[in-house]
C-alpha cells in the first residue's frame, strides 16, 4: 500500500497528510506511530528505531514518545472526561508528572466545567478536546490525529485545528491524516499520499 | 461436567437393574428357620403364576480361609437344582463336587483367582468362578458369599478333627497368626464371632457346616420367578398363606431391593444431577454472551451479506454453522475427559454394590450429552444472527463496538478499577456469573468438605470418638502397670461382648463398658441427655435407640452370652458408626457382675507424641499383644476410598467448570472491549497493563462468588447433608477454614490462569484490528 515513502517531521511542525479513501494514510498514521510493523524501511522517533523493538519497547515508545487523536474520539465510557484524560499516567512505566499535567490541560483547553462527564454527556466537540488532552497528557514528542475532525461541525472542527497547532508552540510535532482540504489550511506542509506514494504540494492556503 | 455427571449418574441409576437382569435375579427371595425339603416344595409347588423356583439352604457365620485372609461370618450359599439368580463374570457354573464360586467383592478383596484354593470350615475347594449378585452390596460392604453344590456340601468330611471341632485359636495361648497362617491379625471381634459361632454349632450341631443326616435335605431359602411380575402382589400373599407354621419368614423382593439401592444413590444422582445443571446453565449464559458480542463485532460482515441478497434465515444458518464447527469438536474432547475422569471412580463404586458398570450402555446416554453440547451454542450464535438479520442493511453496515449506557463513577482507581467498572457495566450477565461462579464453589467446598471428614473417619480414631490407640491384651488387674510405661497417658479395662436385647432376640448390641468415666477413652458425640453417674445406667448409640425405640429413661435388657440378663437406664444417646450405633456403653462394675466370664482387654491411650509402635514394643515387654484402635470398621473402607475418589474427582470437574466461567467472562470483556484496549495499547499500555485490567475484572467476579460459595455451602448446603446424614453420624459440614482457604487460593489461581490466557489473547491481536475506523 505504502511503496517508497520517505517524511521527516520536526519538533514545532504541524504536517497535513491528505489523500483519498483508502490510499492509505491511516496506515502511514499507524505505523508512525508504531502500531504496526513495515513489511521494510525503518521508522524513527525522536532517536528511537521502531523496526529493532520488541512488543514492549513499543508500547514503551508510545507511551512516552506518541500521542494519538482519533476521528471518533475513543474515549472510555465508564470514565469521566478527566479521567479518560489520566488514564495514559495510570499505564505502567508512564512518566512522572502526568497527573499534575493532565488537570493543565484540562484547565487549558477550557473543559474543566464538565471534566466530571462521561463522555455521552459531552458534546462533540468537547469529547475531541479530552481526546486532545489524553494524546498529550505524557508530554509527547509525536501527535498523531486520524481526520481529528471528521465528526465535528464547522465550528468544533476549527476550535480543534485551532488546539493541534497551539500544540506546535510546546516543540511538538503534529501529524494530521485527512481527507478535508479545510484542515490542510492549518498546516505548515502538506503531503498527498497518491498511489501510495507521498507527494509534496504547496499548502492550500 | 455434563458427561462426568451423566457417567456416574445413569450408573447408579441403571447398575441395579442391569446387574439384576445379567444375574437373573429372582423376583422374591424367601428366607425361614430351616426346614426339610419334602415340607416346603409342596406349598411353594401351589402357589400360582410361578415360572420357576430355586430352594437353597443359606449358612451363615461359616469359617472361610485363604491364604492370608480370614473370615468368621461368611455366608455359603447350598444351591438346588434350578435358576441361579446371579451372573458368572469370569469361569463357569458349578459342575461337581469340590468347586466353589466366589462373590466379586470378595475376590478381588482377597485376590481369589480362578483355580485358588478357599477353605470353608474344614474343607479346601477349588474356585472355579466369579459371580455378581445384586440382591446385596459386595464384600467388604457385606459379609463373604461363596456358592456351592448340594453334592458338595453333601461329601462327608476327612478331617479327622471334624467340622465341629474348636479350632486351637479358641484355646489359651494360640495366635490367630499360627492358626491360620496368616499375614496380620484379623480383627478381635472377627475372632470373638467365630468362637461364639463354634460354640453355638457345638450346642446345636444341625446348623452348623455339615451334612445333614437322612436324604430329605434342610432348605431356608426359596428364590421365585415370577411369569408375570406386575402380579407379584398376589404371589406374595399366596405365599404368607400357605407359609403358615413357618417360623422366622421373611420375603425380599426384587422391587424391594431396588429401592434401598435407589434411596442410597438417589443423594449422589441429585447432588450430580444438580452440578451438571449449574455448569450447563453456566455454560449457556456464557455461550449466550459470547454469540451475542461475535455477532455485533461482525454487523459488517452480516450487513454485506444482507446487501448481496441473503436471507435473514441464511445469515441465521451461517451463524449456526460456524457455531456448529467449533462446538462438535470441544463437546468430543470434554465428552471424552469426563468419561475418562468419572469411570474409574464410578465402576469402583458399582462393583462394592454388586452392580455393572455401564459400558457400551452409556454411548447412547453421552450421545445425548454431546448432542446437548453442540445444540447449546448453535442455537445461542443463531438466535442473535437471525436478530441481527432482521435490521436494515444500511445500519449493519455501520456496524460498532458494543456500548452500555455507562454512567461514569468517580474515585478512579488505575487500570485495576477500570477492570472491575468494565465487568460492572454489564449487570445482569455480571450476577448470572456471579450465581454460577459461587454455586460451583459452593458444591466445591462441599465435595471436599465431605471428602475430608470421610478421610477423617478413615484415619482418625477420634472421629468415631476413640480417644485411646491401642488395646492390650492383659488382665483388667495389669491396667495399673500398663498406665506407669512410658509414653502411656491412661490405661484402664476395658470390657466389650455381644448381647442380645431380650425383647427382642434378633438385634445383637456391642456392649462396651469401662470401671470409670468411659470419655476419658471414648467420647463419641452425645446427642441427647448425659453421660453415665450411676451404677446400672446406659448410654446408647442412635442406631440402637432407633431399633429398640429408646429413649431417656427406658430400660435397657440385655441378654448376656452367659445366659443372665442385666437391666440398664438409658440416661443419653450417642453418634457412634460402629455396629450401626447398636452400642451400650454401661459401667464395667455391673456388667461384670452379671456376667463374670466378660472378655476384658485395656484400653491405653497416649501422651501426645508418644508413638505407637514404641508403646506396644514396651507393652510386648510385660507380656502382652497391643493391636491399634480401628477407625471406620474394615468393611467401610473399600466404600471410603471410592466414595472419596468420586468427591474429589466431581471437585475437580467443578473447578474446570470455574475456569470456563472465568475464562469466558473475561473473554467477553476483552471482545466486548477490544475498542478500549485497542486505545490503551495505543496509549502505551503493553501486556502487564491488559492483565492488570483483566485482574481487576477477574476480582470484581472472584471474591463476591467465594463469599456466596461459602455462605451458600456453610447455610444451606453444608446443613443440608448434615442433616440427612444425622441418622448415622454427627457429620460437621461446614467447609474447614483450611477448605475454604484451599478453594479461594484455588480460585485466585484459576482467576489468575484465566487472565493471563485472555491477556494473550488480546495482546496477540493486532491494536489496529481494535481501533475504531
Amino acid at each position: 500500500m505504502l511503496d517508497g515513502v520517505t517524511l521527516e517531521v520536526e519538533g514545532g511542525e504541524l504536517v497535513a497528510v491528505l489523500g483519498r479513501s483508502g490510499s492509505g494514510k491511516s496506515t502511514l498514521l499507524h505505523l508512525v506511530g508504531g502500531l504496526d510493523r513495515a513489511d521494510a524501511g525503518s521508522i524513527e522517533i525522536v532517536g528511537q528505531s521502531l523496526e529493532c523493538a520488541d512488543d514492549r519497547a513499543l508500547a514503551r515508545i508510545r507511551l512516552r514518545s506518541v500521542g494519538f487523536v482519533f476521528q471518533s474520539f475513543a474515549l472510555v465510557e465508564e470514565l469521566s472526561g478527566e479521567d479518560n484524560v489520566l488514564l495514559p499516567t495510570r499505564l505502567p512505566g508512564a512518566p512522572s508528572g502526568g497527573r499534575r499535567r493532565g488537570k493543565r490541560l484540562i484547565d487549558e483547553l477550557g473543559v474543566r466545567s464538565v471534566a466530571h462527564r462521561a463522555p455521552h454527556e459531552l458534546s462533540g466537540g468537547e469529547q475531541q478536546r479530552f481526546a486532545i488532552a489524553r494524546a498529550l497528557v505524557n508530554d509527547p514528542a509525536l501527535v498523531l490525529a486520524d481526520e481529528p475532525t471528521g465528526n465535528l461541525d464547522t465550528t468544533s472542527a476549527a476550535e480543534v485545528l485551532g488546539l493541534l497547532r497551539t500544540l506546535t508552540a510546546r516543540d511538538c510535532a503534529v501529524v494530521v491524516v485527512t481527507h478535508e482540504h479545510d484542515t490542510a489550511v492549518a498546516a505548515d506542509r502538506v503531503l498527498y499520499l497518491v498511489d501510495g506514494q507521498l507527494e509534496s504540494r504547496p499548502s492550500p492556503a | 461436567m455434563l458427561a462426568t455427571s451423566t457417567v456416574v449418574a445413569y450408573g447408579l441409576a441403571t447398575g441395579f437393574e442391569r446387574s439384576a437382569r445379567a444375574a437373573d435375579l429372582a423376583d422374591v427371595i424367601a428366607d425361614f428357620n430351616p426346614q426339610p425339603l419334602s415340607k416346603i416344595a409342596p406349598r411353594v409347588d401351589a402357589l400360582p403364576d410361578l415360572a420357576a423356583v430355586s430352594f437353597r439352604l443359606q449358612l451363615t457365620n461359616v469359617r472361610l480361609v485363604a491364604p492370608g485372609h480370614f473370615a468368621g461370618d461368611g455366608v455359603v450359599e447350598v444351591l438346588g437344582p434350578g435358576r441361579r439368580g446371579y451372573a458368572i463374570l469370569s469361569g463357569h457354573d458349578l459342575s461337581r463336587p469340590g468347586e466353589v464360586l466366589v462373590e466379586q467383592g470378595l475376590a478381588s478383596s482377597w485376590g481369589l483367582r480362578l483355580g485358588s484354593t478357599l477353605t470353608i470350615g474344614a474343607r479346601q475347594l477349588r474356585v472355579v468362578g466369579i459371580t455378581e449378585t445384586p440382591d446385596n452390596v459386595a464384600y467388604p460392604l457385606a459379609t463373604p458369599r461363596v456358592y456351592i453344590t448340594r453334592a458338595t456340601y453333601d461329601v462327608p468330611f476327612r478331617d479327622p478333627n471334624g467340622p465341629l471341632a474348636l479350632p486351637p485359636l479358641c484355646r489359651p495361648g494360640a495366635s490367630p497368626e499360627a492358626t491360620f497362617g496368616l499375614r496380620r491379625r484379623p480383627p478381635l471381634s472377627a475372632i470373638r464371632r467365630l468362637c461364639r459361632n463354634l460354640e453355638a454349632r457345638l450346642r446345636h450341631p444341625q446348623s452348623g457346616f455339615g451334612p445333614e443326616a437322612g436324604g430329605d435335605p434342610e432348605v431356608n431359602e426359596v428364590e421365585l420367578w415370577a411369569r408375570n411380575p406386575s402380579g407379584l402382589n398376589s404371589l406374595l400373599v399366596q405365599a404368607r398363606e400357605s407359609a403358615y407354621g413357618i417360623e422366622d419368614l421373611s420375603f425380599v423382593t426384587r422391587a424391594g431391593v431396588r429401592v434401598l439401592v435407589d434411596q442410597a444413590a438417589g443423594i449422589v444422582i441429585a447432588l450430580l444431577v444438580s452440578l451438571s445443571v449449574v455448569a450447563l446453565l453456566t455454560a449457556a449464559v456464557m455461550l449466550a454472551a459470547s454469540a451475542r458480542a461475535d455477532v455485533q463485532r461482525r454487523l459488517m460482515a452480516i450487513g454485506v451479506r444482507r446487501a448481496v441478497g441473503a436471507t435473514r434465515g441464511r445469515v441465521a444458518a451461517l451463524g449456526a454453522v460456524e457455531a456448529a464447527l467449533v462446538a462438535a469438536p470441544a463437546a468430543t474432547l470434554g465428552v471424552l475427559a469426563g468419561l475418562l475422569v468419572a469411570s474409574g471412580p464410578s465402576s469402583s463404586l458399582l462393583d462394592l454394590l454388586n452392580e455393572r458398570p455401564a459400558g457400551s450402555a452409556l454411548a447412547l446416554p453421552l450421545a445425548g450429552c454431546w448432542l446437548v453440547a453442540v445444540a447449546i451454542p448453535v442455537a445461542l450464535s443463531a438466535w442473535p444472527a437471525w436478530r441481527a438479520g432482521a435490521r436494515a442493511p444500511s445500519a449493519l453496515l455501520r456496524g460498532g463496538e458494543l456500548r452500555g449506557g455507562a454512567r461514569s463513577q468517580r474515585g478512579f482507581a488505575g487500570l485495576f478499577g477500570l477492570g472491575g467498572r468494565l465487568v460492572l457495566a454489564r449487570r445482569t450477565r455480571l450476577l448470572a456469573t456471579l450465581a454460577m461462579l459461587g454455586t460451583s464453589a459452593a458444591f466445591i467446598l462441599l465435595m471436599l468438605a465431605l471428602a475430608s471428614e470421610l478421610t477423617t473417619l478413615e484415619n482418625d480414631p477420634s472421629a468415631l470418638g476413640q480417644r485411646y490407640q491401642l488395646l492390650a491384651t492383659l488382665p483388667a488387674s495389669d491396667a495399673g502397670r500398663v498406665a506407669a510405661l512410658p509414653g502411656v497417658a491412661a490405661a484402664a479395662p476395658r470390657y466389650e461382648l455381644t448381647a442380645a436385647d431380650s425383647f427382642s432376640l434378633g438385634e445383637t448390641i456391642d456392649v462396651i463398658a469401662y470401671p470409670s468415666d468411659p470419655t476419658k477413652f471414648e467420647d463419641p458425640p452425645l446427642v441427647s441427655g448425659s453421660w453415665l453417674h450411676g451404677p446400672h445406667q446406659a448410654v446408647v448409640g442412635v442406631g440402637l435407640a432407633q431399633v429398640l425405640g429408646l429413649s431417656r429413661g427406658a430400660t435397657l435388657a440385655l441378654a448376656l452370652p452367659s445366659g443372665t440378663e442385666a437391666r440398664f437406664q438409658v440416661v443419653g444417646t450417642v453418634n457412634a458408626l460402629e455396629h450401626d450405633g447398636r452400642v451400650a456403653y454401661t459401667p464395667a462394675a455391673a456388667l461384670v457382675a452379671a456376667d463374670p466370664s466378660a472378655p476384658e482387654q485395656i484400653a491405653v491411650r497416649l501422651d501426645p507424641g508418644a508413638r505407637t509402635a514404641v508403646v506396644s514394643g514396651e507393652l510386648a515387654g510385660i507380656g502382652a499383644a497391643a493391636s491399634p484402635t480401628a477407625t471406620v470398621t474394615s468393611k467401610g473402607q473399600t466404600l471410603v476410598g471410592a466414595l472419596t475418589a468420586i468427591l474429589r474427582a466431581v471437585a475437580v470437574v467443578d473447578g474446570l467448570v470455574c475456569l470456563y466461567t472465568l475464562v469466558q467472562a473475561l473473554a467477553l470483556v476483552a471482545v466486548e472491549r477490544r475498542e478500549t484496549i485497542a486505545v490503551l495499547r495505543a496509549c502505551g499500555a503493553g501486556r502487564a497493563a491488559v492483565q492488570q485490567l483483566l485482574a481487576g475484572a477477574a476480582i470484581v467476579v472472584v471474591v463476591p462468588a467465594v463469599v456466596v460459595g461459602v455462605a451458600l455451602e456453610r447455610l444451606v448446603l453444608g446443613p443440608s447433608m448434615s442433616h440427612i446424614a444425622e441418622g448415622y453420624a454427627t457429620l460437621p459440614l461446614g467447609a474447614s477454614a483450611e477448605i475454604i482457604e484451599v478453594v479461594v487460593l484455588g480460585l485466585l489461581a484459576l482467576a489468575g490462569g484465566a487472565v493471563l490466557w485472555v491477556s494473550r489473547q488480546a495482546a496477540r491481536e493486532p491494536i489496529t484490528a481494535g481501533l475504531p475506523t
